[in-house]
């Protein structure tokens, strides 16, 4: 069974290591786009295609680090005795948080903490913030009430059922929704191109504005992989944390 | 050792467990018996504080528990139900070695202790330990359950329906089981279920409930042969007499037999069927193999042609099993006698029907005790 999961890992090592020695192969990339829109200006000036990925990948990791530091603990707490009055509260906000466009919430935050990576962060948090909270509630949710009892039954405490048996019952979940923030976030990381976060928005607001569909191609593509990447790099967290051998052999 | 004085406990204003006294001794299997809702597996949750009560006082060990701290108290108290209480994503060695981890045991001293009790419960603890529960079959997670249940070796365990969700066979497997581990390590145990048959076999004692109220506390003989009122009359059924076979065992009832092995003589063949009507042939281990009528002795064949043979593990007793189960196997061969061995399926003796009569009427006179 560990085999099968070693070879999951391999693959996406491969995938990345592939990603990233083409994403510094800037000349591939100019041929490859002249040929096929037969201009000269096909590759954003301003920043290389690494610079603009690790800038990207700075909102997405803040963002994402922010909204499970935050969301994780936020469901946890709603599940809880002490919070569980909070519950309609916490599920609704977060739902504002996601129905509220980015845009909007940039537009908002500009005033209050000008432009740049804070109020980008703060956007994409918000909108990331829906997916975790609500895996972690329905995560906790789904152990049985059975399973708890005995859990406390066989003399845990509140803190050491929720570590022991609660948390490890519920992490695919929880991780289920990490993995839909983490893609979501990729996507939606473009607007911060709009107040200057930079990212690989940036040459497709110059490619929109300029009608220069070399440089959208040359934000959306990688921005594209690095989501596919991601999703399975968490896809195989998921899985290696499957507790149950059936679903490990799967 | 486990007593409960005037205990209520109101659910929404419905008494669920209502002015119940009951008292366990050290080493004593009570079982809490009674109709669903009739508040047993309330009463049990009780004891460990899964349930506090409205009004009255449990005593553990003469201590009131609403003085220990309820997750100290649950350490020492094993806790056993269906097998949907062990954890799933936990391996079946780290289900057991909960509690031990909780109290802080060394590794070591848990993984040993978790071999010890597998070994116990008769599961190789080098292939299940390593196993998950989606893994084993409903009697092995019970059997788990039960291991898991012992892990601290608390003097005392709670076991709802323990046997619950598993078919009668490994049922009755497991009774057995329980029984003999019960016999090595003397717990006091209060197991509550709702088959009589289970109450009848596993219990010292055994408490009747009744919405919430204790009918009857009385040891299995005296519930079957004198209930309290016309609810326990109605609960045990009108095979009682029946049921009480369950609670005695062949072993009394093994009286010697005669037996011949192929081999013998005709003379020690008439010397050994004597005045009966048959006489029981063995091999050469003194295992049963089948038997010779007294109407055969008239023919002049081998002993080894006129010998009727049956199946030996159909038809043999050991002193382990019950008269209840003697019986039904008798009905079933249509044999008035059946060979009863030991442990190593040597011949032993017989056990008859007459002598089942004779208990069965023994039981119905203390009707009138």
């Amino acid at each position: 069974m560990f085999k099968r999961q070693g070879r999951r890992w391999i693959v996406l090592a491969v995938l990345t290591a592939v990603f990233v020695i083409l994403l510094f192969q800037m000349g591939w990339w100019e041929a490859a786009l002249r040929t096929i829109f037969s201009r000269d200006d096909v590759l954003y000036p301003t920043a290389s295609l690494i610079a603009l990925v690790g800038e990207h990948m700075k909102l997405v990791a803040l963002s994402s680090g922010l909204t499970v530091l935050i969301g994780v603990p936020l469901g946890i707490w709603v599940t809880r005795r002490s919070g569980q009055s909070f519950l309609p509260i916490v599920t609704d906000l977060t739902s504002l948080g996601q129905t509220f466009p980015p845009v909007a919430v940039l537009a908002l935050a500009v005033p209050l903490f000008g432009f740049g990576l804070v109020p980008t962060v703060i956007a994409l948090f918000l909108y990331g913030l829906l997916p975790v909270v609500r895996n972690t509630v329905a995560g906790l949710a789904s152990v049985s009430r059975e399973t708890l009892e005995v859990a406390y039954g066989m003399g845990m405490g509140r803190l050491q059922a929720l570590m022991l048996v609660e948390l490890p019952l519920a992490v695919r979940v929880i991780l289920a929704g990490v993995r839909i923030s983490v893609i979501i976030n990729v996507g939606t990381a473009m607007i911060g191109a709009v107040i200057g976060a930079g990212g690989l928005g940036s040459p497709i607001i110059a490619g929109l504005v300029q009608f220069n569909t070399a440089y959208v191609i040359e934000g959306a593509l990688p921005a594209a992989v690095i989501a596919i990447l991601l999703d399975r790099f968490l896809g195989n967290i998921e899985k290696s944390l499957a507790f149950s051998p059936g679903e490990r052999n799967g | 050792m486990i007593r409960l004085e005037n205990v209520t406990r109101l659910f929404d204003n419905v008494a669920a467990v209502d002015g119940f006294s009951l008292e366990v001794d050290q080493g004593e299997v009570c079982v809490l018996i009674g109709p669903s809702g009739c508040g047993k597996t309330t009463t049990l949750r009780l004891i460990n504080r899964l349930v506090e009560p409205t009004s009255g006082t449990i005593l553990v060990n003469g201590r009131d528990v609403s003085r220990t701290k309820a997750e100290v108290l649950r350490r020492s108290i094993g806790y056993a139900i269906q097998s949907v209480g062990l954890f799933p994503h936990m391996t079946v060695g780290a289900n057991i070695g909960v509690v031990p981890g909780l109290l802080g045991w060394g590794k070591e001293r848990i993984s040993a202790r978790v071999n010890e009790l597998l070994e116990l419960v008769g599961l190789e603890p080098r292939q299940y330990a390593p196993k998950y529960v989606s893994q084993l079959s409903g009697g092995e997670a019970q059997r788990v359950g039960v291991a898991r249940a012992l892990a601290a070796d608390p003097p005392i365990l709670l076991m709802d329906e323990p046997f619950g969700a598993v078919d009668p066979l490994t049922r009755q497997r497991l009774q057995v089981q329980f029984l003999r581990i019960q016999r090595k390590l003397k717990k006091t145990i209060i197991l509550v279920t709702h088959d009589l048959d289970e109450a009848i076999r596993l219990a010292d004692r055994i408490a009747v409930m009744q919405s919430g109220r204790l009918v009857q506390h009385d040891s299995p003989e005296r519930i079957l042969a004198s209930p309290a009122n016309k609810f326990v009359h109605d609960f045990v059924g009108v095979d009682r007499a029946l049921k009480r076979l369950s609670r005695i065992s062949v072993e009394e009832f093994i009286r010697p037999t005669p037996s011949v092995t192929t081999s013998a003589t005709r003379e020690e063949l008439s010397a050994a069927i004597g005045g009966h009507r048959s006489v029981w042939v063995v091999d050469g281990d003194g295992r049963p193999i089948g038997w010779i009528d007294r109407a055969s002795l008239r023919d002049p064949g081998q002993l080894n042609d006129i010998t009727v043979r049956a199946d030996p593990a159909e038809m043999y007793v050991t002193g382990s099993d019950t008269l209840h189960g003697a019986l039904s196997r008798m009905l079933g061969l249509g044999f008035k006698s059946l060979p009863a061995v030991d442990d190593n399926g040597r011949l032993i003796g017989e056990i008859t029907l007459g002598d089942i009569e004779k208990a069965t009427a023994r039981g119905e006179n203390m009707d009138h005790v």
